[in-house]
């Protein structure tokens, strides 16, 4: 990171064969249209090569501080769409639910099987809303019309998961 | 259920905002708060680590090969970070310059309306006047802004080095007491405006409300709050 901060083109397309895949997948699962998809790719690592000097290697892995970048963006360019473009019906919530994980067992460190465990100890449907929210990028309004919910309940919902997500992975 | 404990304020929402949840003027909000409230900031980027983790779940898909090439042509070309660069220009913004620009300041402040003799103004119970120093996270100030409730006049000084960064503009975000950001304009570096508070915003400029500068395209931030890094950031108190 900090040879791409450094301005060294090479080390930022070694990291691009590395995480582009991942990257593309994150954005690809938040937009479903790789058109879209490509041009927040773009502005990605456009992105990387600008603030690779601000990544700090003690606060998070570059991985992490990638996707998270991938994932901003994506929602950025979701939302252009306009404010309810994506609230869509009830039963989306409970396919990102049942999501299988094979490959991520075998191939991510600890930090990611905590978090599946913790969410694992939710109750399901708040561990699925949870979940939407995050790779679907829906604000809370979007959530609450799909479950066909009042938004303070949802709002609910949430902040307790978070508060047992927070205490479990503490722990 | 309904007596189980929720996630408590401010955390909540900076557990929200990274999660995405917030809608775009408590977005805008969010990133502005950010910019004025270091734990918030934290909060903020506490909960992106937590929740990154998520993102293993997401099958990879190959981009298509002709990307890298669209990516390398659009890369700046100029091997540095133009953003950086600028910001690390105005954190080396000389004394000298500041001293000037100060000086400068304060005779816009007496051309503003007072009478040339009284530069102190008197005892005047509407208001007396406000000011704010913006700075980054360290440095000296990049931006000097004054404000006179009684004639609603708004003075802002940018010390920052002119021609730095033609391809960036800086601007002026209000952040009173609800914590949604109004702009209040583009300012050209090493310049200095005065802007009039009209309707609604003159008894948003109060002590303690914040300025902030944010680094945004031509023309400014296309959204409700700043879509750029913000560079400075300052609170307003009486003088």
């Amino acid at each position: 990171m900090s040879r791409i901060a450094a301005g060294d083109r090479a080390a930022l397309r070694s990291l691009y064969d590395a995480t582009c895949a991942k990257l593309f997948g994150v954005c690809f699962r938040i937009l479903s249209n790789r058109d879209e998809s490509e041009d927040v790719l773009q502005e990605v690592y456009l992105t990387i090569w600008r603030r690779a000097d601000r990544f700090e290697a003690a606060r998070a892995s570059a991985m992490a501080w990638m996707a998270t970048i991938a994932r901003n963006r994506a929602i950025d360019r979701l939302r252009a769409r306009g404010p309810l473009a994506y609230a869509e019906p009830v039963e989306a919530v409970d396919a990102a639910d049942s999501a299988p994980l094979a490959s991520a067992v075998l191939e991510q460190a600890q930090d990611e099987a905590a978090l599946r465990r913790c969410l694992g100890e939710l109750d399901a449907r708040t561990a699925a809303v949870i979940r939407t929210a995050f790779f679907e990028g829906v604000t809370y309004e979007a959530l609450a019309k799909r479950l066909d919910a009042p938004l303070g309940t949802v709002k609910s919902w949430i902040r307790r998961g978070l508060l047992r997500l927070k205490g479990c992975l503490e722990s | 259920m309904s007596g189980e404990p929720e996630l408590p304020e401010p955390e909540a929402l900076a557990a929200e905002h990274a999660l995405g949840l917030l809608s775009e003027r408590e977005r805008a909000a969010a990133e502005a708060r950010m910019a004025a409230e270091p734990g918030f900031a934290a909060d903020v980027e506490a909960w992106r680590a937590r929740l990154a983790p998520l993102t293993g779940e997401v099958t990879p898909i190959a981009p298509p090969a002709s990307l890298w090439g669209r990516i390398e042509r659009g890369l700046p070309a100029n091997d540095d970070g133009r953003l950086t660069r600028a910001v690390r220009f105005w954190r080396g913004a000389s004394f000298a310059g500041f001293a000037l620009a100060a000086a400068s300041l304060v005779a816009a402040v007496v051309v503003a309306g007072r009478p040339p003799v009284v530069v102190v103004p008197p005892a005047a119970p509407a208001g007396a006047l406000l000011n704010a120093s913006l700075k980054g996270e360290t440095g000296p100030p990049l931006f000097v802004v004054a404000y006179d409730p009684d004639r609603k006049a708004l003075i802002i000084t940018s010390l920052a080095s002119p021609g730095t960064d033609p391809a960036h503009v800086h601007e002026l975000w209000l952040i009173p007491a609800d914590k949604k950001p109004r702009s209040l304009g583009i300012i050209a570096p090493g310049t200095s405006r005065r802007l009039t508070m009209a309707g609604p915003l003159a008894p948003m400029v109060s002590e303690g409300a914040s300025l902030a500068v944010s680094v945004e395209p031509p023309g400014g931030s296309t959204q409700e709050g700043p879509s750029g890094p913000v560079a400075a950031v300052g609170q307003l108190s009486k003088i």
